[in-house]
């Protein structure tokens, strides 16, 4: 199987630089994007449903650069409010707000800021060199993935909860399964509801975004109610352009946390349902695993906002190759990308694969150019986001609480999400004054309802045999990998001390 | 041997939690006890139970430091009761009189004197965020100065 169509990848360069219109439409796609991703409650793909309209009036090509344009903004932007308000606006954020925030709060957000963004960068560009090499070998590996190695992907990701502990280790794991019943909450796979008290807007289960706005973000602004700046220290609440340049720059002098995000990104944000959701978390709980000094974790350690962002900024990569080899979307904003597919009557898979390759390498060396662009905007546009350090928290916490109410409703399109934040932001706030982990809950939250769904249908295709399992070569690898991240570097080092 | 109100504050969370993991349990067997509905849950229940457990019997006070760091009740609490009365009042003050209102009972408790910076900010804030998700968003939200299909 040839990797690379040299033909179709000319015929693309021409294409791209045919037309100077199909640039115009990228700068104002990622401002779109970045906006949308760094508002608490606009998601990205909502954006790009709202303005999915006017991609009508362009050709295929241009619609899917603009498209694309706003999903790389929105994937850096979903990572602001993370760093600055502890909100992280999408599921692919949680584990930016875990470093991130705690480095707002030592006055190091503008180095945080920075991190994001040579991260996202460096994310976005290595995901499409990856997609340009792999997309074909990538579409034939997700079709092999069943609900077995779903499920094995999403412990791993469960075991980030064990890590989460802290100190309190019992209350630690008590939150991380408490939020893992949390997420089983209303219909199940087996068709029954459960857990709702005949609420009926719970039959879909808790809305998990505004619960993690409540738990991380409302429950975190109540203790902070009594003090006067985030940041204590006046000198370090400037917003400097400088270092957030030197936080940019700093993002590369970790490679290994890059490429190993990046790998981790483009493998599962090509898995449709788990996406960036579950890779950022992975690329995090890795990083934190093999780190010399792993406690420095979730206290604003650089290396855990690098390894979110690069391995969520990769995921667009993966779920683009999901999109465009098998036409199959892996979240919402690449189904948005498929409704542009049938308002332009293409069909995305094999054959638009086969037949098309130009269109899908110009797609691929377009999202290089963004990656630039991305930079520039994204130089520009962060230290304005940043002044959010210098306004009192007096009038700080009511407008951060209004946004995450306001935002909840966005995201459930009734009174759920609100009352939801409400009441998560209680629970989280007693949960973090009796040390439970409230980053352990979330997980448990976020994996639940995947978990038990991989699970039963395991269950289901197997006939109850556990025999199954060992019939499949990818769950055994996968299960294999797992098993050595969690031991591995134990069992080496035992083997080298003995030696 | 006196019990500390911070021990038992953590007895009564962990209580809780335990009694909701029970009710969770028993109102999932009780919508079907088959092994696709309880193939999670009830080991997850029943793991979550035992630490519940071990944690109410073994649970230490916090030290000096730790409670140093903690806020007060007396803080915390009024400003709970303003965000819980602000979500609930929402549905019937809509999102740009109640955000206005929240904003400024928020700034006026909060040591904020200066009456045209309480109105003002509250005004200018509360409503153009409230009624800038009313327009971006494609559903109606409730609204009461700038009313909506809600």
């Amino acid at each position: 199987m040839d990797l690379i169509d040299i033909p179709a990848a000319q015929a693309a360069l021409t294409l791209l630089f045919s037309q100077p219109s199909y640039w115009l439409v990228v700068i104002p796609g990622i401002m779109i994007g970045l906006f949308f991703g760094a508002t608490p409650g606009l998601q990205t793909s909502m954006a790009m449903a709202i303005f999915l309209p006017m991609t009508l009036y362009m050709d295929f090509l241009q619609a899917m650069l603009f498209l694309t344009a706003i999903f790389t903004g929105g994937g850096f932007g979903a990572g602001v409010p993370a760093i600055l308000m502890n909100i992280p606006g999408t599921s692919s954020a949680i584990a930016t707000a875990f470093d991130g925030y705690p480095m707002a709060k030592q006055g190091r957000h503008n180095e945080a800021l920075g991190l994001a963004l040579g991260s996202s960068t460096f994310g976005v560009f290595l995901g499409y060199i990856l997609l340009f090499f792999l997309i074909k070998p990538m579409s034939l590996f997700v079709l092999k993935l069943g609900p077995s190695e779903m499920f094995i992907v999403i412990l791993w990701g469960l075991t980030l909860i064990a890590s989460l502990t802290g100190e309190h280790v019992i209350k630690g794991l008590i939150a991380g399964l408490f939020g893992l019943l949390i997420g089983t909450i209303g219909f199940s796979e087996a068709g029954v509801m459960r857990g709702t008290m005949g609420i009926e807007i719970l039959a879909d289960g808790i809305p998990v975004i505004p619960a993690m706005m409540g738990m991380f973000a409302a429950s975190e602004l109540f203790k902070l109610v009594k003090t006067e700046f985030l940041v204590e220290d006046e000198s370090k609440r400037q917003v400097r352009i400088s270092e957030i340049v030197q936080g940019f720059k700093k993002a590369f002098s970790y490679p290994v946390i890059l490429i190993r995000g990046s790998i981790i990104g483009v493998l599962i944000g090509a898995v449709p349902g788990v996406g960036s959701s579950v890779s950022n978390l992975l690329s995090y709980i890795e990083t934190k695993r093999r780190d010399k000094d792993p406690d420095s974790f979730g206290k604003g350690n650089p290396k855990g906002v690098v390894a979110s962002e690069a391995a969520n900024s990769t995921s667009e990569a993966g779920s683009m190759a999901t999109l465009l080899a098998l036409g199959i979307p892996g979240g919402g904003a690449t189904a948005v990308m498929l409704a542009a597919f049938a308002m332009h009557n293409i069909t995305g898979g094999p054959q638009f694969i086969r037949e098309e390759m130009d269109i899908v390498y110009a797609i691929i060396f377009a999202n290089f150019g963004q990656v630039f662009l991305l930079i520039i905007l994204g130089l520009l546009l962060i230290p304005v986001l940043a002044s959010i350090i210098k306004v009192k928290m007096t009038y700080l916490v009511p407008s951060v609480l209004v946004l995450a109410v306001c935002g909840s409703f966005g995201l459930t399109g009734n009174m759920s999400g609100p009352n939801t934040v409400l009441v998560f932001a209680i629970i989280g706030w007693l949960f973090r004054r009796y040390h439970f982990s409230v980053p352990a809950a979330v997980i448990g939250m976020l994996l639940g309802a995947m978990a038990e769904s991989s699970l039963v249908q395991t269950l289901q295709i197997s006939g109850g045999k556990f025999s199954y399992l060992f019939e499949r070569p990818i769950t055994l690898v996968i299960l294999s990998l797992l098993l050595f991240s969690l031991f591995g570097s134990k069992l080496i080092q035992k083997f080298t001390q003995k030696k | 041997m006196t019990i500390s109100n911070e021990r038992i504050a953590n007895s009564i969370v962990i209580l809780c939690l335990a009694t909701f993991v029970i009710w969770y349990a028993l109102d999932a067997h009780n919508a079907s006890s088959s092994l696709e509905n309880m193939i999670l849950i009830l080991p997850v229940c029943a793991i979550t139970l035992c630490l519940c457990l071990y944690d109410f019997f073994t649970s230490k006070d916090d030290n000096k430091k730790e409670k140093e760091k903690k806020e007060s009740f007396s803080t915390v609490i009024p400003v709970m009761i303003l965000f819980a009365l602000y979500v609930i009042t929402l549905e019937y003050l809509g999102f740009d009189l109640g955000t206005v209102l929240f904003l400024a009972l928020f700034l006026f408790f909060h040591g904020e004197t200066r009456w045209t910076w309480i109105i003002g900010y509250s005004i200018v804030f509360g409503f153009l965020i409230a009624f800038f998700f009313s327009m971006m968003l494609p559903y109606p939200m409730p609204m009461m100065v700038f009313p909506t299909d809600y």
